[in-house]
């Protein structure tokens, strides 16, 4: 067991690691927008899901990875199209659209799967990186972080930039604000409906980037089903993360090293029940952020639909 | 009054015989359907697919109707297998450990005979029947063939959860690998508690075995085995050569010809041609089913992968299984992770 505790062993840990956290950092960042605004995005799974078969569909039909992205971030959006118009501008609820969305998309490309690869089961390529110079040598570390996909770079950095939108903009304050206090955003002649509906596009988006990174990037094909919750989590992410992306970089790291850790006490052989090593990354989450994300609060405006002049 | 009342009495009691012999003579003679419940689609070349092809197969054997209903998921299939009850399913098969719960309690509210997996203690007479399968001789083969053919002395087992049928496979594979090269490393690990769809954990946790040393995996899972294909497809082993891919279940050829080594095959159809059978008799639901070697049932997939001189030597193992070599049946978690190589710290 000498070798097991390699270079090799422990930079592939970092590795699974990334891989694992950067769907639920782009979901998670989306459905943050969302919250910001006001509106719970339940749907965020469903979202991820056309975002995953589309992204896989492009990318296998034109072998571009870029061509994948696009085709999801434009599925995300479509997908999250239906949730404004529902929810934004008919004021249904949240919620049971939010399910709605999510069991539709679970059914429709379960059937396109079915019906397009359920006998050959395509499979992409390995993935194109972007190889960072030096750093990509950096000992058990550079290969998981500097010799990536550059998506992965993106989703760091767009951590960063959210944060800029949030505290520095005029679009960052009027989703505040929507979430916040809609009739004073509204009183303020900025339209709430609109603020609201650009912010789920947003979550479509990001949401469908997710998803396509999951199918393209971390498995390289598609199946029915195949984003197992990741959604869910995404929501529980940012709900915990409270307005604040760098606990939604953190959680989605510290869930994919958790990941990343089960595997590692499994490959070592540390004689604890399975289970109880499942459990690590959904335990460790939650009592972080629970400890440590506590102070910061959800938008009073959260879930509920706004009606100009409804009291 | 008192007359009467035991009139009433043995006429009750007259209805109740004739009513349990009409049960009974249903259950004996009317099998006019099967119904197949798989939470994938039947198109996977592994468990759904050689659950949906062996029901189709034992349909047209026993010219039955077919009513097979795919891509349930992995929650609740009450209202699918009250619909199939509606429609007229004789037998039911929930093929899935998931359905274990739901379909007992809906083969007893709607009287159709369910057979249920991994549970042998749920067998109920004319209900509930169990068809734990094992086929753990032939993984036994599938890790003797893994010691001849490692070039680093280390091979893999991946799964996406530990039902018995897996468990007493990995543990098949890990006792033909010692028995064959007793210093060989065996590394183990679980993608998640029941990650049987998960393509991305099936490819990141196969990955990181293989960087821990493996240059033969051994994969079970349905849809992950697909994320485990490509995790050997496009990562090379330490010595910068190819790592292999033993697969459970069904046929992959066709799917990863390159990198797949073998495949420990099975046949259900003698098994729901069995449960047919004694639903006919009336039997179904007193005995477990179970595939073997010895009636091909299981098989050890040949592909050109491998060298002649090692299928020499496992065919002659195989052999030695049919004239009566024991491989132990083991299905406890805990005790197959025993049988892997370790870093011991502290009980479980």
């Amino acid at each position: 067991m000498d070798g097991l505790l390699s270079e090799a062993f422990i930079a592939s840990l970092f590795f699974g690691a990334v891989t694992a956290g950067v769907p639920l950092l782009l979901a998670g960042l989306g459905e943050q927008v969302s919250e910001k605004a006001g509106v719970l995005n339940i749907g965020l799974e469903g979202m991820m899901l056309a975002g995953a078969f589309a992204g896989f569909a492009t990318a296998y039909a034109t072998e571009s990875f870029l061509a994948g992205f696009c085709a999801g971030i434009l599925a995300g959006m479509a997908v999250s199209l239906i949730m404004a118009v529902l929810c934004v501008v008919l004021g249904m609820n949240q919620i049971v659209v939010g399910i709605a969305i999510t069991l539709g998309a679970e059914g429709i490309t379960a059937l396109l799967h079915h019906v397009l690869y359920s006998r050959s089961y395509p499979r992409l390529s390995r993935v194109e990186t972007w190889t960072i110079p030096g750093l990509a040598d950096i000992p058990y570390v550079g290969q998981a972080f500097f010799d990536r996909n550059v998506l992965i770079y993106l989703a760091f950095a767009l951590t960063f930039f959210m944060i800029w939108v949030f505290r520095r903009t005029q679009a960052g304050l009027n989703l505040q604000a929507a979430g916040d206090a809609p009739a004073a955003l509204d009183a303020a002649g900025v339209s709430v409906t609109v603020t609201r509906f650009a912010s789920v596009l947003v979550t479509g988006c990001l949401g469908g980037l997710g998803g396509a990174y999951m199918a393209t990037v971390g498995g390289g094909l598609f199946l029915p089903f195949m984003t197992g919750g990741a959604g869910f989590i995404a929501i529980v992410l940012a709900m915990l993360a409270r307005g604040n992306p760098l606990w939604i970089l953190f959680g989605a790291f510290l869930f994919g090293a958790s990941l990343a850790l089960t595997t590692a006490l499994q490959v070592v052989g540390v004689n604890i029940p399975t289970d109880v090593i499942q459990m690590l990354p959904f335990a460790m989450v939650i009592v972080v952020l629970l400890l440590f994300a506590r102070h910061s609060y959800l938008p009073p405006a959260l879930g509920l639909p706004y009606q100009r002049g409804a009291r | 009054m008192k007359q009467s009342g035991r009139k009433f009495i043995a006429g009750l009691a007259a209805g109740a015989v004739m009513a349990f012999g009409v049960v009974q003579a249903g259950l004996a003679d009317d099998v006019t359907s099967i119904a197949v419940l798989v939470p994938e689609q039947g198109t996977d070349f592994g468990w759904n697919q050689q659950g949906v092809d062996a029901a189709r197969a034992v349909a047209e054997m026993h010219d039955l109707e077919f009513m097979p209903a795919e891509g349930l998921g992995y929650g609740d299939v009450r209202p699918t297998l009250r619909e199939l009850a509606e429609e007229g399913a004789s037998l039911m098969i929930a093929h899935a450990s998931g359905y274990n719960t739901a379909a007992p309690e809906i083969a007893a509210e709607t009287g159709v005979p369910v057979a249920i997996v991994d549970s042998p203690d749920a067998i109920q007479e004319g209900l509930v029947a169990d068809y734990t399968l094992h086929g753990h001789e032939g993984a036994w083969l599938a890790g003797a063939m893994a010691a001849m053919m490692s070039r680093s002395g280390t091979v893999g087992i991946v799964v996406s959860g530990e039902p018995p049928s897996w468990n007493s496979q990995s543990a098949g594979f890990a006792m033909g690998a010692r028995a064959t090269n007793p210093d060989i490393n065996i590394i183990y690990a679980v993608i998640g508690p029941a990650a049987y769809g998960d393509v991305a954990g099936g490819r990141r946790v196969t990955e990181t075995v293989i960087a821990a040393g493996a240059d033969i995996i051994f994969g079970q899972g349905n849809g992950s085995s697909f994320g485990m294909i490509q995790a050997v497809e496009t990562t090379a082993a330490a010595d910068g050569d190819k790592v292999w891919f033993i697969d459970v279940i069904g046929d992959k050829t066709s799917q990863a010809a390159s990198h797949l080594l073998s495949s420990v095959l099975w046949n259900m159809v003698p098994v729901y041609s069995a449960m047919v059978e004694d639903l006919k008799a009336g039997t179904f639901g007193t005995v477990g089913y179970k595939i073997q070697l010895a009636d091909d049932s299981v098989q050890l997939l040949k592909t050109d992968n491998i060298p002649d001189d090692v299928w020499t030597s496992i065919m002659a193992k195989r052999d030695e299984i049919l004239s009566g070599m024991m491989i132990d049946l083991i299905t406890d978690a805990q005790e197959v992770r025993a049988l892997m190589t370790s870093i011991d710290i502290g009980e479980g």
